[in-house]
């Protein structure tokens, strides 16, 4: 049997505890630190800014790289078609109609195939293979 | 119950009824929206942020034989001008004019070939772009591009170039502004020259830029496969020089020439007079070739049937020989002209010529109708002679570059043959062949007769996939000993005729003058046909002049042009000469 002391004791104990619960609901723990809601508040906005910061970050870094890339990419397009032009050149430069047309410019005439004589030597064998790379 | 509480219970019913009706409208909204046009808004909303481009296969080029390029790809600039945004920039001017008239002259000034006129005309429209020149030169855009003017500019687009101009153009053939492949080469390798095209699909930036670090997918292109040809550049242009000068110089109205490897089939040149540009090919447009007869795109060798004439003889002579039939040495009598028992009309010698007693030999030196006649008709009979047709590929394609026609003789299988066929065909008429088929005949001889598919693309390089042509064995069409002894009659006859021998070398060929009904006797289609060297051949040729005016005979139109290109053959692939050369023989 309890006194009436006791009675008294445990009553004003079940009247403090909502006091305590309301405390505790504004006292939050963040990891090892009691924050309060002002201080939440403004963590979570400097959060979120740093997180913009951050995504706008890298948005303008994937938008300067691509716009690298893409002046990388013209710049290939221009070297191709320069590429193509030179090739181009060389071809033509090479065809027998430019050789023909540039001989004949410096004076020289086509070969009579009359007046050249073939030449067979018996038993001549050949001494060596000559080096293509190396230029007379 | 209460009065308020029905009238409380009805407010609520209808309510609750508002309410059901609203949210019936909403879904059916939902339903609109999302189900209905959902797909149709979800690609408005792509086509905001997202790009599709098509990507271009890189056509593939052509390569001769050393590998010189012979088509190529370039990228050249259109020219377009806005006259609405020129309207639209000088609404308000009062320079308007001025600035017009500056803007029309700068650009007179680099494109020449647009008059002022016409430029005027243009920017009066009400076009939002026009196209005013294209393609245009390197020099053209460096110039356009430094000038800086608004309401101009440039759009590249690949062009096909072929640096060589016309060389092996008929071979060759074009590709259109649209990139389609015609004629030739180009015609029938066309979908595998063309390459696969590609695309991109990607996220832009607010200018249309693609997004490449974005959201991005799409194929690559595959480009176009690379063909490298058997014809030689320096032997192409060294026949159409030649072609060229030797049609022009008799007066004739074409001319073709074929070079082919003895013993492989390759082509190693093929050429035709008239000819085109194919940089420039619409500029041919209306020139006809082949007689007058085809488009000037044809390749006549392949496209250009004719009566072979005499050099016919020498097929008629190998059905003979390789069935034991006759000998070189069999004779017969030749008055000049041969009758017939069953009414077939009397064949008769060039110019009714009388040889007397002959052999087979002096019929191909004499060129003599008579003896030929008298070989299909009294030894061979059409049983013996028409599968000898067939075997050497007469009336048969080869495919080998673009369009093609395969020839024709009536056999006696056909309706409306006559006996008149079989001895007319036996000198070259009444049949229809193409110089290539020709040329395969001559080159069975030459190759102890066993005939080569004919071809002219050695490699396809598809994407790093090498494909390399092997030359190919067709059929066997006569013994060897036929070919030998059919090569020391063509050797005979090129020396009994001397238009086609030069020193050092033994050339066996056998000249052809075909007249056509209908027509002048002196209009003919002389032509030449051989091999050389006859001891061990290398090259077979086929010389042909259609309608020569100065000259009208096989052995003086063609002939002459036929050994000056042996001839060059033999200095350029240095083949040692098998006979004593003059120089030896002084000695």
């Amino acid at each position: 049997m309890s006194s009436l002391k006791d009675r008294n004791i445990t009553l004003q104990k079940a009247e403090s505890r909502p006091i305590r619960a309301t405390k505790r609901r504004r006292q939050l723990h963040l990891f090892f630190f009691s924050l309060g809601p002002v201080a939440l508040c403004s963590i979570s906005v400097l959060l979120i800014a740093l997180m913009a910061i951050l995504y706008v970050s890298q948005v303008g870094q994937a938008v300067a790289s691509n716009q690298k890339i893409q002046q990388m990419h013209a710049q290939q397009m221009q070297l191709q078609r320069q590429n193509q032009d030179l090739q181009n050149s060389i071809a033509t430069e090479q065809s027998p109609e430019y050789i023909a047309n540039q001989a004949k410019q410096q004076g020289l005439v086509p070969a009579d195939a009359n007046t050249v004589q073939m030449l067979v030597v018996p038993h001549l064998h050949r001494i060596a293979q000559p080096d293509e790379n190396v230029q007379p | 119950m209460s009065t308020d509480l029905r009238r409380a219970r009805k407010r609520q019913m209808i309510i609750f009824l508002l309410v059901c009706c609203g949210m019936v409208t909403l879904l059916a909204r939902l339903y609109y929206w999302q189900i209905l046009r959902g797909q149709q808004l979800a690609r408005y909303a792509s086509e905001e942020h997202l790009q599709n481009q098509v990507l271009n296969a890189p056509r593939g080029v052509i390569y001769d034989a050393h590998g010189h390029l012979l088509a190529t790809n370039v990228v050249r600039d259109d020219v377009y001008v806005e006259p609405v945004q020129f309207a639209t920039d000088h609404q308000y001017s009062e320079n308007r004019e001025s600035e017009l008239a500056l803007l029309i002259h700068m650009l007179h000034e680099v494109l020449p070939e647009v008059s002022e006129d016409k430029l005027y005309r243009i920017f009066n429209t009400n076009l939002q772009t026009y196209r005013i020149a294209g393609p245009i030169s390197p020099q053209q855009s460096q110039q356009l591009h430094q000038l800086h003017v608004q309401d101009v500019f440039l759009e590249p687009h690949p062009v096909r170039i072929y640096p060589g101009g016309d060389l092996a153009a008929q071979v060759l053939g074009y590709v259109t502004f649209d990139g389609k492949g015609l004629y030739g080469i180009e015609g029938q390798y066309d979908a595998l020259l063309a390459g696969k095209p590609g695309n991109f699909t990607a996220e832009t930036d607010l200018n249309g830029n693609p997004l490449t670090v974005g959201v991005s997918s799409g194929q690559p292109a595959l480009n176009g496969a690379n063909l490298t040809l058997t014809v030689d550049s320096n032997v192409q242009y060294m026949v159409q020089e030649a072609l060229a000068d030797m049609v022009k110089r008799v007066q004739a109205s074409s001319g073709t020439v074929i070079v082919m490897d003895a013993h492989s089939g390759a082509i190693v040149a093929m050429a035709g007079v008239p000819s085109f540009d194919p940089n420039r090919y619409w500029a041919y447009s209306d020139q006809m070739g082949c007689l007058g007869d085809e488009s000037v795109y044809f390749n006549p060798a392949l496209y250009c049937a004719y009566e072979p004439g005499s050099t016919m003889k020498a097929v008629t002579m190998a059905a003979a020989l390789d069935q034991g039939l006759i000998t070189p040495n069999t004779t017969l009598n030749d008055p000049g002209y041969i009758n017939f028992h069953d009414g077939t009309p009397t064949v008769t010698n060039w110019s009714r010529e009388a040889y007397g007693t002959e052999t087979m030999t002096q019929v191909l030196e004499h060129s003599a109708n008579v003896g030929a006649a008298y070989v299909a008709y009294n030894i061979l009979g059409p049983q013996r002679y028409y599968p000898y047709l067939e075997r050497f590929g007469f009336a048969q394609i080869s495919q080998i570059a673009g369009p093609e026609a395969t020839g024709s003789y009536r056999s006696n299988t056909s309706s409306g043959w006559t006996p008149s066929d079989l001895a007319r065909q036996a000198f070259g008429q009444s049949i229809l062949a193409t110089p290539l088929q020709m040329a395969l005949a001559y080159q069975t001889i030459a190759n102890g007769g066993v005939m080569m598919r004919p071809y002219i693309v050695a490699v396809v390089n598809d994407n790093g996939r090498v494909m390399t042509t092997q030359p190919q064995v067709k059929q066997r069409v006569i013994s060897a000993e036929t070919a030998r002894l059919l090569t020391d009659m063509l050797v005979s006859a090129a020396n009994y005729n001397k238009q086609a021998t030069f020193p050092g070398y033994s050339v066996a060929v056998k000249t052809g003058t075909a007249t056509t009904q209908g027509l002048p006797i002196d209009q003919t289609e002389a032509s030449m046909a051989g091999f050389v060297p006859a001891s061990n051949p290398r090259f077979v040729i086929l010389v042909k002049i259609d309608r020569p005016q100065t000259t009208i005979y096989g052995s003086t139109a063609a002939g002459p042009l036929w050994r000056s290109i042996a001839q060059q053959l033999m200095l350029y692939y240095n083949v040692p000469p098998d006979l004593p050369s003059s120089l030896e023989s002084t000695n």
